[in-house]
């Protein structure tokens, strides 16, 4: 019998396994419901500052059947954070966001303040994972990052910073470098502190926003920069895209990352068509979690595993409120399958 | 001297080509020949917005592209403006329109916005992270004819709901229309919390409010 991080190991070199591996990374993937923190008495947002209980938390998601994977940490506001935007920490059912951006043009980047991993919640995340490396073994580990394009339109308007990708593509381009570097050593302690996995979101790089010329540019450069600067000794990565693929595919394709990951408007069985060599994760619809019934996203897992998903996976973040019972179901129809 | 018919081209080229200052070159010359604002807002700026539209419907222009378009409309507006007869604004058609509480994105209701002022009605912009009572008090002093509302997270999802129960709390559900969109929305969740409708995007947006609202 396979270990969830053995399978998952397989899958990622491409191998052949038992069956499909059931994950959520975390980060801009949340997979923390309202249900799961009663159940365990750990809550949000005070896991998102606390180590121990994000570690906790963490454990949950696989501990009740939920996913077969630790991810920390549950928003995509760290790195921001760290550099120096204000961030409001949510509450029990809404994820932390940005408050107030840092600088107000990709010029001025040089006012940011470089990640440190010894300090705030960036070290809060890189403990999290040490004590889920010390405490737990045979289930990956997810670290999460926040994506490049979505790092940089978190510390200043994303209106301007778009519109500056086009008007001041130098220093966009400077600015990027910066913002990337940051990135890569988050995402390098995150791996040192234990991290089997990280796995980057770039929801505000998609395809549909930037379109493929800005899209190749951008955001697959410095995805790809990223992840070849990690350390080597790793399970692998994934990288989660939203929007249409159909703009993107070929540019999509030029990722580095083991593993892709697309949101639900993307049918299993087009990205398939598309990206027939590529090791594919998703997309069960968080609507389906949270509005439907364990039958429902029974049978969605069938659909995405028939089509060609290897790795089984909500489409998007899990909303709050979302069942627990449909939430297992995706592991339990796999279970059953198999 | 360019003929009025010159300078609308350049006023709608300058728009579809992004250059703002050609615009705002444009509109001045167009102002100095002694033309009528109103004519060169509409057959001019706007024109050149609806056809930036279209290549956004063809998938020739991306959210960027409108973005910088809309930058140069605006640039041009900011001129001609100035120089339209007074008319009241309670003949325009109101719409409320923000991101709900718990998210800031907001690429996507920003060109919701400029797409629904380009096709003539008058828009309040509430922002993002908007409380969720705000969208009823405004829609209620503002006598506003619907209220559009997006996120892009699943979990802030539920705050359209509720937004939709307080205006019947309000008592004026049934003078607003509700409009909803954002990443994680879909028809069926409009359905769901018994909205009036949803859009995908920012053009069909336009379509939605003109058909809900009976505007050919």
């Amino acid at each position: 019998m396979l270990t969830p991080k053995e399978r998952l190991k397989l899958i990622m070199e491409g191998k052949k396994t038992d069956r499909p591996a059931c994950i959520c990374p975390g980060g801009m993937m949340n997979m923390v419901t309202a249900e799961l923190m009663d159940e365990v008495q750990v809550y949000l947002p005070e896991a998102h500052t606390d180590a121990r209980k994000m570690a906790d938390l963490a454990k949950a998601v696989y501990e009740k059947g939920c996913f077969e994977n630790y991810g920390v940490p549950f928003c995509m506001t760290v790195e921001a954070e760290e550099m120096g935007a204000r961030v409001d920490m949510g509450s029990k059912v809404y994820e932390p966001h940005v408050i107030e951006y840092v600088i107000d043009s990709v010029c001025d980047y040089q006012k940011l303040t470089p990640v440190d991993v010894t300090k705030g919640r960036a070290k809060v995340v890189v403990d999290a994972i040490r004590i889920l490396k010390q405490e737990t073994e045979g289930v990956p580990i997810v670290g999460n990052l926040t994506g490049p394009i979505s790092t940089a339109s978190s510390v200043m308007e994303p209106v301007i910073f778009y519109k500056e990708l086009r008007k001041k593509s130098k220093e966009a381009h400077a600015y990027m470098e910066f913002i990337t570097d940051q990135l890569i050593t988050f995402g390098r302690a995150q791996i040192e502190a234990g991290a089997d996995v990280i796995a980057i979101s770039d929801p505000s790089g998609t395809g549909e926003i930037l379109g493929p010329k800005f899209f190749e540019e951008f955001a697959v450069t410095y995805i790809n920069r990223l992840l070849d600067a990690l350390q080597a000794e790793k399970l692998g990565t994934i990288v989660h895209i939203c929007g249409q693929m159909r703009p993107v595919y070929r540019e999509v394709n030029e990722l580095h990352s083991n593993v892709l990951s697309f949101d639900s408007v993307v049918p299993m069985k087009e990205a398939r068509a598309h990206l027939e060599d590529r090791v594919l994760m998703g997309n069960v619809s968080t609507y389906a979690l949270e509005f439907g019934d364990p039958e429902r996203v029974k049978m969605l897992t069938r659909s995405c595993q028939k089509h060609g998903s290897d790795i089984l996976s909500p489409a998007c973040g899990l909303g709050m409120k979302s069942p627990l019972a449909n939430v297992q179901s995706i592991l339990e129809c796999l279970k059953e399958e198999a | 001297m360019s003929s009025k018919e010159e300078l609308l081209k350049k006023l709608s080229d300058g728009v579809v080509e992004m250059e703002e200052d050609d615009v705002a070159e444009a509109a001045q010359e167009y102002l100095d020949a002694g033309y009528p604002a109103f004519d060169g807002i509409m057959e001019g700026l706007v024109d050149g917005m609806n056809r930036a539209s279209q290549l956004y419907e063809e998938e020739e222009y991306f959210v960027t592209d409108v973005l910088l378009c809309s930058d140069a409309m605006y640039a041009g507006l900011d001129i001609l403006r100035p120089y339209l007869p007074e008319v009241a604004n309670d003949d325009k058609i109101t719409g409320v329109i923000g991101v709900v509480e718990g998210d800031t994105h907001d690429i996507g209701k920003n060109l919701v916005k400029i797409m629904l002022e380009t096709a003539g009605f008058n828009m309040i912009d509430l922002g993002r992270d908007v409380p969720l009572q705000q969208f009823v008090d405004t829609a209620k002093e503002q006598n506003a004819d619907f209220v559009c509302m997006s996120t892009l997270m699943t979990t802030t999802m539920g705050g359209m709901e509720t937004v939709i129960h307080l205006l019947e709390e309000a008592g004026i559900r049934n003078k607003v229309k509700v409009m909803i969109g954002g990443g994680p929305i879909s028809q069926k969740f409009a359905d769901k919390i018994g909205a009036d409708g949803y859009s995908q995007n920012a053009v069909e947006a336009v379509k939605l409010a003109k058909r809900l609202l009976n505007i050919a």
